[in-house]
């Protein structure tokens, strides 16, 4: 009897097995995820936006470990373009010491290959850009119940984004694949110039755009008014930039309503606590001590460029050049640069000076604007002391002498601007992606083109004038050099001399654009544009070739660097052209020479 | 076990009728013919009846049978013996022992087979020679152990080894399933290898298919054990040390010679310039340092009672106010022998167990304690196990298996940046400590940036993971209908881990963290397997054997994931620091994921007059990770044949068994896909898409980013696999050898192909695109040789190779790189169509440019052919550097001409074991070699090459690198910069070859004579004393040829944690 019941006990058990594992047994969500459907709507929507702001400084944390977005190393894909910009444009070394990050050693001496990891890093975090502002835009066309008005700003600003990202993309690589919100295949080929599209994109953003937003991070119509300004003079179209530059100089503010404007202290735009101020078109917006316990939102691609072995600690890359500083020496006289001959006259440096040997520094006539630029020996940097020279250089033979300067905070208030939990430093000064005086600059260049030297001389002399009518805000000397805290003298850090162009110093069209030119270098520096400067001049292989040679002399990291006509653009790197092919072969091409 | 033992005995012996007449009651012993040791719960059944008894633990029973009867007696792993009673009343039996006996039982999926009528591929481990090596993880010990199994340990205690069955399956996980008591699981680093009954693998598909879905990598059955006969008390122990390699392990330069390195190194980057040093002063020769901080100071130049360093800082910016002061080491730090260090291990296992008619139980006790050799590193590990089964009526049973453990370690990353590498890269002028006792390092100017590699270890000495497991099951079994028999299983794991890191601030590096740190985790995974099967056997006709199975089962998992930190102690206090006590932000993260299968499976084992065997098995997985289809179907078939038992058999004598087996099926594979697989999911991230929108200068607005395209028509991997073998036993089965030959094509692999930039980086999805395969031939003979009554000696030989050969990846998509390492921009392995998976990658070296003529002859002959007067023939071309091998022939050297360098799969990997045994005596030695296998040895790049960082070098760098007067170098010219015609580039300078031969165990025994031990009422008592990987033959340069890796990328040495050489004491006791 017992064996019965047991059977039939188990064998009950047995059938119930087999419908008791209906299918919900194996429906298994996403966990921690959220499908697009759930996204569509207004606050969807306005998340996703963030999201794509978010990517402008194409940085990630990985196991705490700096990544960009979409792999490689953070500093790859700099969005302030301190490798690409300027270190390939003569204004900077890569620093540190000859064996670190070769790569960079490649890229500066135009001898980079397709393979390359840099490129492909960069490219995939700015196509990740790309893919955010159309998420936005793909979703804005099926949501409902968003009003006209919201519609138009969220769908201009995730444009102004879009058209920022290919920017970025069409000044590096030239031919690139245009992807848009209605793209359904994403491997399309690099055939086409999406110069028209960039234009449409910051055309609709300054049609659409209000002057003002909620959120002074946000882009506005005149942030996209400049930038469309930008984008046509990449293309030579003067009239059509001269229209808009003067639209947005007369009557563009900021997104938090501030006219536009200089602002008295050059060196306010590069300071976390006077940002977001008159000067400031279009700004990364970066933190410090976010709650992250990383620096990943922190200014993460610049952590290598801090002096070696000072109080930050890390890595002593993104060195300036000598070229670079012998540019702000000015004319005792006049005041004012020598424009064809500034390496005749090098500002003195303390190459294989060690820092407890004695040094005077250059006593001769310099631009204010030097010295908020570029750190250099015995010279007040910031309020962490005088820069000493070879001790925080990690190798001056390869990297010279100097340390850069526009990125780095200050000691007063470093515990609310930089953020520590990281191998190297972050700091919450934004990256600026136009800044007023580059509008005026940009203004100066076409009216230049476009035959009217003197607005284009008066725009060059109200960036002179800044520095020129504030003296008092040029660097002065430490009361105490043991004590940097206590604060400055009224005694300038060096002899500083600058002065306006006198009136009519504008003949011809040529001379005007050799006195912008060099304007925009020294008032720039640092900032990654000098490449793309260069090479939308056409000028890039004589000053580069001429730099490398100059430079030669006094460091080994550049020699050997032979610019040639097809560097004017990075290769499309070749991870993408390898992942481009199909049956048919690669669907991007690549460019020229490489 | 015991019944169905019963039950195949019963079946072989057909039944006859007797006439019974004379009942007799025989009393006997049975004895194991070898040791004279009695052999207890042997069968003694009258044969043709089902009249039979078990022997109790003096290996005595009684029967009543006829006199004319006779007995027939068998026990596991001794040859089935008869007898004829002719009417004695007592009887003394002895068994020969068998060690791989034909009646032997084997545990396969779902059941159980004889070994002589398995048709698969299944290799049976020897446990009494696996359990020899001392290790936690029985993984590592099965190493050499089954032919078809390539094991890869760590020297680190408590570092799971990689196990591969039958080669590389898979561009993900190609980890065995392991079934533990009749429960799958992924992990078996818990299991105390003492309760290990037995073990068998299953290679093919014929054996493996059954576990479907999760089979492709092949499937370890681990059965644990059960208590049987009276009473008894087990203790194993032993306890020994473990020791490191002396001496300058890494040939190292002193502190003298490596000045002399950079002196040369500076003189050939810029012929005649000036040197100047800020640690080695200036002139024609350079002076070593008094004090290496400040730079260069001499002795009496540096007021020491200046000296001002807050070790355990608090505030991020008080590293600005330090003075270190730290003398140079002339004499050199050796940082391996600061670093490593010998260590002890102990193992302490007690068992209790019992079995009789009711039922049986084993409880045991295991505690395991191995420190690491290299500082501050450790395992430890209590088990706990109750097994027990309860004969509830002659029909029911139930019972249950169910162990606990508590693990405890510390362990260092074996692979990436870690302490070892940090001590390698540190130049010897470092000394450990400053003048203070404070860690010493790199803080001291122009001598690199690695840490110091004492202080990261001993800042990790209160860091740990703590896991506490349950795994078991409880079961039931019911026979009825005289064939039928019903069998529920549930079982599963619980288990969490919690861990701990304290991240100090540090000062004396030349790059220093500022901050302090604590992270704490816990992860918890709970999963529960039931399974229910129905097993139909039965004989027919004395011919025709069949067994019938079927049964589902149903598996279900969760995974959740907590994580916190947060920063600004006060005090570093191990008892003050916990997550409320820091002043910083408090961040936290969690996880969480969960999936299941459902499946349906059925076996049937045909066996026609016991020489030919047919074998089929069908199972249908239904998964959570994929939803179209959500089902998959695995069959697999199989034969075998028997030669042996054919008549014209019958007079080969010396051939006891022949069998030629064969099986084909589909074995398929799940374990890479994640469960979110099939969705597009969107997501947020504090880093990646959050931003500060408002230009607050400190606070993130929450935003969102695509995280995860999906893939809703993902399926399963597929591995359809042929598989045939020969069983072969000689010579009364002295000599028995068993070889397969396999061949795997591995289709529908899923691969997530990275997508072009244009898409976004969200996480790819796993497609079903790639192809692979895999052959190769497992081999394993076992002989016994008794060269006089006392001395015996048996010997296995196991032998694995397999060759493996990826066939697709994707559209146009001939390969995928990793590790790119110190190689920015190009990658050391290259997993490439037509090539096996690993394979090195790069330039191949034939030579040096031994003068400026040969460079101008390559550059003109490359200018002729590009008809470019700037050409050159290989970028950063020069005297003394390598000469790279034109591979296409164009003239010069581009990317195209990189090559396959090396292969990092051995050609084959054997064990060999051999055991001898004279009188009380016992010796075995197991031998354990892997051959034809490359090894890239990235230390190399860090020590031979002056321009690879400012770090510690090789006396190769200095004294066999190349110049005018030794082009006959290693190395090339040491320069101060790295190029890509020295080490920017991966080149075959830092391949090797990984063969090695390595003496991993000799033990020597002694086990006390009975008559002693009967005085002290003990049943056996052994003492051994032990040698583990005493000897190492192999021609690598590096530390340790055994290296482990990811299933794509392995064999590279950046820093390996040696295995230890190891000796022990122990002792076996039985009462």
């Amino acid at each position: 009897m017992k064996k019965i019941v047991y059977t039939i006990v188990f064998l009950s058990l047995g059938v119930g097995i087999f419908h008791s594992c209906s299918e919900d047994f194996l429906d298994k969500p996403a966990y921690g995820a959220l499908s697009d459907e759930v996204l569509a709507d207004e606050k969807g929507i306005e998340a996703l936006l963030i999201g794509a702001y978010a990517a402008l400084d194409g940085q990630d944390v990985v196991n705490g470990g700096t990544v960009a977005l979409g792999g490689g190393n953070g500093w790859e894909a700099t969005p302030s373009n301190w490798i690409y910009g300027d270190i390939t444009g003569g204004d900077a070394h890569k620093g540190s010491d000859g064996g670190d990050q070769p790569p960079i050693n490649s890229i500066a001496t135009f001898s980079a290959d397709p393979s390359n990891g840099f490129f492909n890093t960069k490219w995939k975090a700015l196509y990740e850009g790309v893919t955010r502002a159309n998420a936005v835009l793909r979703l804005l066309n099926q949501a409902e119940n968003i009003s006209e008005q919201s519609k138009a700003n969220i769908a201009g600003q995730a444009r102004f984004l879009r058209g920022h990202y290919y920017f970025e993309l069409k000044k590096m690589f030239n031919m690139v694949p245009w992807i848009d919100e209605n793209s359904e295949n994403t491997n399309v080929p690099n055939d086409t110039d999406i110069w028209p599209n960039i234009e449409e994109d910051f055309k609709f953003a300054y049609e659409n755009l209000p002057s003002t937003q909620d959120d002074v991070g946000r882009a506005n119509r005149w942030a996209a008014g400049a930038y469309l300004g930008k984008t046509y003079l990449y293309q030579d179209k003067f009239p059509l930039a001269k229209e808009i530059f003067t639209e947005v100089i007369n009557s563009g503010v900021t997104s938090n309503g501030l006219s536009y404007g200089l602002v008295d202290n050059f060196n306010h735009n590069f300071n976390a606590e006077f940002e977001n101020n008159e000067e400031s078109v279009f700004a990364i917006q970066m933190v410090a001590n976010d709650g992250t316990n990383t620096i990943g939102n922190s200014n993460q691609a610049l952590m290598l460029a801090y002096p070696y072995n000072s109080p930050f600690r890390c890595c002593g890359f993104y060195q300036p050049t000598q070229d670079l500083v012998n540019s702000y020496r000015t004319d005792e006289a006049n005041g004012l640069p020598y424009l064809d001959n500034y390496n005749n006259n090098p500002v003195k440096n303390d190459m294989g000076i060690l820092s407890d040997e004695p040094f005077t520094p250059d006593t001769q006539s310099l631009d204010p604007r030097l010295d908020w630029t570029v750190g250099r020996r015995d010279i007040p940097y910031h309020d962490w002391g005088y820069h000493p020279g070879y001790d925080w250089v990690r190798e001056q033979s390869s990297g010279g002498p100097y340390a850069p300067k526009k990125h780095i905070y200050w000691q007063y208030h470093a515990d609310t601007y930089s953020d520590q939990s990281a191998w190297a430093p972050g700091n919450a000064i934004n990256v600026n992606v136009i800044r007023f005086a580059d509008v005026l600059l940009m203004a100066a260049e076409a009216e230049a083109k476009t035959g009217n030297l003197n607005t284009a001389l008066d725009y060059v002399n109200l960036i002179r004038g800044r520095m020129a009518d504030n003296s008092q805000h040029w660097l002065k000397d430490y009361f105490d050099p043991e004590n940097p805290l206590d604060g400055f003298t009224q005694d300038y850090a060096a002899n500083y001399n600058i002065e306006r162009y006198p009136e009519g110093y504008f003949t011809s069209e040529e001379q005007a654009m050799e006195v912008i030119m060099y304007e925009r270098r020294i008032e720039l520096a640092m900032e990654g544009h000098r490449f793309f400067d260069l090479v939308r001049w056409g000028v890039a292989q004589e000053v580069l070739n001429n730099f490398i040679d100059y430079e030669g002399q006094i460091t080994t990291d550049v020699r050997g660097g032979d610019f040639n006509s097809n560097d004017v653009y990075f290769p499309i790197p070749q991870r993408q052209i390898d992942l481009s092919t199909t049956a048919d072969g690669p669907v991007l091409q690549q460019n020229p020479g490489y | 076990m015991k019944i169905p033992l019963f039950i195949v005995v019963m079946l072989l012996f057909p039944v006859t009728i007797f006439a019974q007449e004379d009942e007799i009651l025989l009393t006997g012993v049975v004895l194991d013919a070898d040791s004279g040791m009695p052999v207890p719960s042997a069968n003694v059944i009258e044969k043709g009846t089902s009249n039979g008894v078990l022997t109790n633990f003096d290996g005595e029973f009684t029967i009543e049978v006829p006199a004319d009867a006779t007995l027939v007696f068998s026990y596991i792993g001794y040859a089935t013996t008869e007898i004829q009673v002719d009417g004695r009343t007592e009887i003394e039996v002895s068994l020969e022992p068998e060690a791989a006996a034909l009646q032997e039982i084997v545990v396969v999926g779902y059941g159980s087979q004889r070994k002589s009528d398995l048709t698969g591929a299944v290799s049976v481990v020897d446990m009494e020679s696996m359990g020899r090596q001392p290790s936690p993880q029985v993984t590592e010990q099965l190493q050499g152990q089954a032919s078809g199994v390539t094991v890869t340990s760590s020297g680190q205690p408590g570092e799971p080894p990689q196990v591969r069955i039958r080669g590389i399956n898979t561009f993900g996980d190609s980890s065995p399933l392991y079934v533990v008591d009749g429960v799958p699981t992924q992990d078996i680093n818990y299991l105390n290898p003492n309760d290990i009954a037995n073990m068998q693998v299953l290679k093919d598909a014929g054996s493996a298919s059954i576990y479907g879905a999760r089979a492709a990598n092949g499937v370890i059955i681990i059965t644990t054990k059960k208590g049987s006969g009276d009473l008894k008390v087990n203790y194993n122990g032993y306890y020994g040390s473990q020791m490191v390699p002396k001496g300058n392990v890494y040939d190292i330069l002193s502190p003298q010679e490596h000045a002399d390195l950079r002196w040369a190194a500076m003189e050939n980057t810029n012929p005649g310039e000036p040197i100047t040093d800020r640690q080695y002063g200036s002139g024609a020769q350079p002076t070593l340092p008094y004090y290496i901080l400040p730079g260069g100071a001499s002795q009496g130049e540096v007021d020491e009672s200046s000296y001002f360093v807050d070790p355990f800082y608090t505030e991020s910016g008080a590293v600005n106010g330090f003075n270190q002061i730290i003398r140079a080491n002339q004499q050199g730090t050796n940082w391996f022998q600061e670093i490593f260090s010998d260590a002890p291990i102990m193992n302490h296992d007690i068992s209790l167990s019992q079995g009789g008619e009711k039922g049986n139980f084993l409880f045991s006790l295991n505690y395991m304690d191995q420190d690491g050799t290299l500082k501050n590193t450790y395992f430890d590990r209590y088990t706990a196990r109750v097994n027990s089964q309860f004969d509830i009526s002659d029909n029911f049973r139930i019972g249950e298996n169910l162990a606990y453990s508590l693990s405890e370690g510390n362990r260092v990353a074996v692979t990436g940046e870690n302490p070892i590498n940090h001590a390698y890269r540190s130049q010897p002028i470092i000394p450990v400590y400053d003048i203070a006792g404070n860690f010493a390092g790199t803080q001291a100017p122009s001598l690199g940036n690695s840490q110091n590699a004492v202080a990261i270890l001993d800042r990790n000495q209160n860091n740990f993971s703590r896991t506490s497991r349950i795994f078991g099951n409880i079961f039931a079994e019911l026979d009825f209908l005289e064939n039928f028999t019903a069998r529920t299983s549930f079982g599963g794991s619980y288990s969490n881990t919690n861990g701990q890191v304290f991240a100090y601030p540090t000062y004396e590096n030349a790059e220093n963290t500022t901050y302090n740190q604590l992270t704490e985790n816990a992860f918890t995974g709970y999963n529960w397997t039931w399974s229910n099967t129905l097993q139909y056997q039965n004989n027919f006709n004395d011919l025709h054997d069949i067994t019938v199975l079927v049964g589902t089962e149903a598996y279900h998992n969760q995974y959740e994931e907590v994580s916190a930190l947060t920063q600004g102690f006060y005090s570093f206090d191990p008892d003050y620091v916990n997550l409320s006590t820091g002043s910083g932000t408090q961040t936290n993260s969690g996880f969480y994921t969960e999936d299941a299968l459902f499946s349906v499976f059925g076996r049937v084992d045909y066996t026609f007059n016991e020489r030919y065997l047919l074998g089929a098995t069908l199972r249908r997985d239904a998964t959570s990770r994929f939803t179209n289809p959500r089902h998959g179907w695995f069959p697999a078939a199989s034969a075998g044949w028997r030669i042996s038992e054919e008549a014209f058999m019958d007079e080969v004598h010396w051939i006891d068994e022949l069998k030629v087996r064969g099986g084909y099926g589909v074995m398929g594979n799940q374990n890479n896909v994640d469960p979110a697989n099939a969705f597009t999911t969107y997501g947020s991230n504090r880093v990646s898409s959050y931003y500060d929108i408002n230009g607050s200068n400190n606070n993130i607005i929450e935003g969102f980013q695509r995280s995860r395209i999906g893939n809703p028509n993902a399926s399963w991997e597929k591995n359809i696999n042929a598989n045939i073998g020969v069983d072969v036993n000689l010579f009364k089965s002295k000599l028995q050898i068993s070889a397969d030959y396999y061949r795997k094509d591995v289709v529908d692999l899923l691969y997530n192909p990275e997508l072009t930039g244009t898409a976004g980086v969200s996480t790819v999805p796993y497609v079903n695109i790639a192809e692979m395969k895999n052959s190769g031939l497992d081999l394993s003979a076992t002989a016994f040789f008794d060269f006089t009554s006392d001395l015996k000696m048996n010997t296995t030989l196991t032998l694995t190779t397999y060759e493996n050969e990826i066939v697709n990846i994707a559209d146009g998509v001939s390969y995928f790189d990793q590790e790119a390492r110190r190689f920015n921009g190009s990658s050391i392995v290259r997993n490439a169509v037509g090539n096996s998976v690993g394979q090195f990658h790069g330039y191949n070296i034939i030579g040096f440019w031994n003068s400026q003529e040969e460079v101008d002859a390559a550059n003109q002959e490359a200018q002729n052919v590009l008809n470019n007067p700037d050409a050159e023939y290989q970028s950063d071309i020069g005297v003394g550097r390598f000469r790279y091998e034109d591979i296409n022939g164009d003239g010069v050297i581009t990317s195209d001409d990189r090559t396959f360098l090396g292969n990092p799969n051995p050609e084959f990997s054997g064990g060999l074991n051999l055991e001898f045994t004279y009188k009380n005596w016992d010796f075995s030695t197991f031998l354990y070699g892997v051959y034809g296998n490359d090894i890239w040895n990235q230390v190399k790049w860090w020590h031979d090459f002056y321009s690879s960082f400012n770090g510690a070098k090789s006396n190769t760098a200095l004294y066999d690198s190349w110049t005018p007067n030794n082009q006959n170098a290693s190395a090339p010219i040491q320069e101060t910069g790295g190029s890509f015609s020295t080490a920017n580039v991966p080149n075959s300078y830092f391949v090797e070859d990984g063969s090695y031969l390595r003496v991993r165990n000799i033990q020597l025994g002694y086990s006390l004579p009975t008559n002693i031990l009967d005085n002290v009422g003990l049943d056996r008592l052994r003492l051994y004393v032990q040698g583990a990987n005493l000897f190492t033959i192999t021609n690598y340069s590096g530390v340790d040829p055994e290296l482990t890796g990811t299933a794509t990328a392995f064999g590279i040495d950046e820093g390996a944690y040696p295995t230890p050489k190891q000796i022990i004491f122990g002792v076996n006791l039985t009462f």
